[in-house]
């Protein structure tokens, strides 16, 4: 049989040894149900065992084997050789995801989305009453409840939204798609009472005004999450939340006279 | 150690995405022309030689055609923002969201009417 081959081209980088990031061919056989994943396996299984990456459920689930293919964020088990150019002269270009440093080889450092992620408190905050007293019905969701924050929910923290945004590689403290849309969606939930306590970073500098809709992270979103539309409408809830406390602010300078 | 690159000034003609990002906002650029020009039209209504001298500025062919761009320019930047618009503010009725075309159609009926209201008033009011 005659196997098919395709020339990638990946980015090697060994803090020890490199100033900086180089690329390395390699030439890999290919059919129709080649993932950028399983070219990467089969480098390090047959060429070369010291090539680095990320990977686990190779089924678009656990977000951690996100690269750059050709300049594009993409999730490497859900991208396909197939989708791309035949010639042998073009190789395939995966590098790590852009806007984050790069530790080794396709391994980059996803702290800075980590901080932000956490720092957006994406967990139901309860209003400190004691759940386990509640009667079950308390925490009971309608489908039209759930249907509000549901698609914001599908997000598998894969930073490929974060890859694509210019403003973050612009200023890192920018909180960022994917967080905002988690935040945003723990504030649409009807269990949580925890807005109050996320408006704060969100009307921030780095919050949600950070964003120019340039859009491009939820073109490159692999499960559909539009984190572009989760943040823009953080800046009606930014709008509305600053307008109330300027409003509680006069109210309270009028007591205080 | 890790590696670390910066974005570079030319970040936005890497990608057909964000050159027509970069081509809506700089749809201001005309915009702001215009914007000047009628500026400068209030100002000339202080006096009857200024105000014709502004009136034949604005009728030189150079400038009817900037004014003519910035037509362009503001008709795409509405076409990017009313396709944006029922992301940013999707509108429920009940259990169910409005689908998006509805109020991107929505939008441009109101620029239609809009306009026919404004040339209606421009024209004198006749039906
Ligand atoms: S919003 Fe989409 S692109 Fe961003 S981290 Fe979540 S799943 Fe990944
Ligand atoms: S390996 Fe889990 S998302 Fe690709």
């Amino acid at each position: 049989m005659n196997v098919q081959t395709r020339a990638i081209e990946v980015t090697r980088y060994s803090p020890e040894r490199d100033k900086e990031p180089y690329l390395q061919r390699y030439d890999v056989p290919f059919d129709e149900s080649t993932s950028i994943l399983d070219a990467l396996n089969y480098i390090k299984e047959h060429i070369d065992a010291t090539l680095s990456y990320r990977w686990s459920c190779r089924m678009a689930i656990c977000g951690s084997c996100g690269v750059m293919v050709n300049g594009i964020p993409k999730l490497g088990c859900k991208d396909f050789l197939r989708l791309y150019d035949h010639t042998p002269e073009t190789p395939i270009r995966i590098e790590p995801l852009a806007h984050f440093s790069v530790e080794r080889d396709l391994i980059v450092n996803m702290d800075e989305f980590l901080t932000h992620l956490e720092a957006v408190k994406p967990y139901i905050i309860g209003d400190n009453v004691d759940t386990a007293s509640l009667p079950a019905e308390a925490s009971l969701q309608s489908p039209a409840q759930l249907s509000r924050y549901q698609q914001f929910a599908n997000c598998i923290n894969c930073g490929l939204c974060y890859a694509a945004c210019p403003q973050f590689g612009l200023n890192p403290e920018f909180v960022g798609p994917g967080a905002i849309a988690l935040a945003h969606r723990y504030n649409l939930d009807s269990r949580d009472h925890g807005k109050t306590e996320r408006m704060p970073l969100l009307n921030s500098k780095n919050g949600v005004w950070s964003c120019t809709f340039v859009g491009f992270c939820s073109d490159v979103c692999p499960k559909g999450v539009d984190p572009a539309a989760a943040v823009n409408q953080g800046k009606v809830d930014s709008a509305k939340s600053m307008l109330i406390q300027l409003f509680k602010g006069s109210q309270l300078q009028g007591e205080h006279q | 150690m890790s590696y670390k690159t910066s974005l570079s000034g030319s970040w936005w003609r890497k990608h057909r995405f964000f050159k027509l990002y970069m081509l809506r906002e700089a749809t201001v650029l005309p915009l702001a022309f215009l914007l000047c020009s009628l500026l400068a039209g209030v100002f000339s209504l202080q006096d009857a030689e200024r105000f014709a001298q502004w009136q034949s500025f604005m009728g030189n062919p150079l400038i009817v055609a900037v004014h003519l761009i910035a037509l362009l320019a503001s008709l795409y930047h509405a076409f990017t923002f009313f396709q944006l618009f029922p992301r940013v503010m999707p509108i429920r009725l009940g259990d169910k969201t409005l689908p998006a075309q509805w109020l991107v159609a929505a939008q441009w009926l109101a620029v239609v009417v809009i306009i026919a209201i404004v040339l209606w008033v421009v024209s004198g009011g006749e039906p």
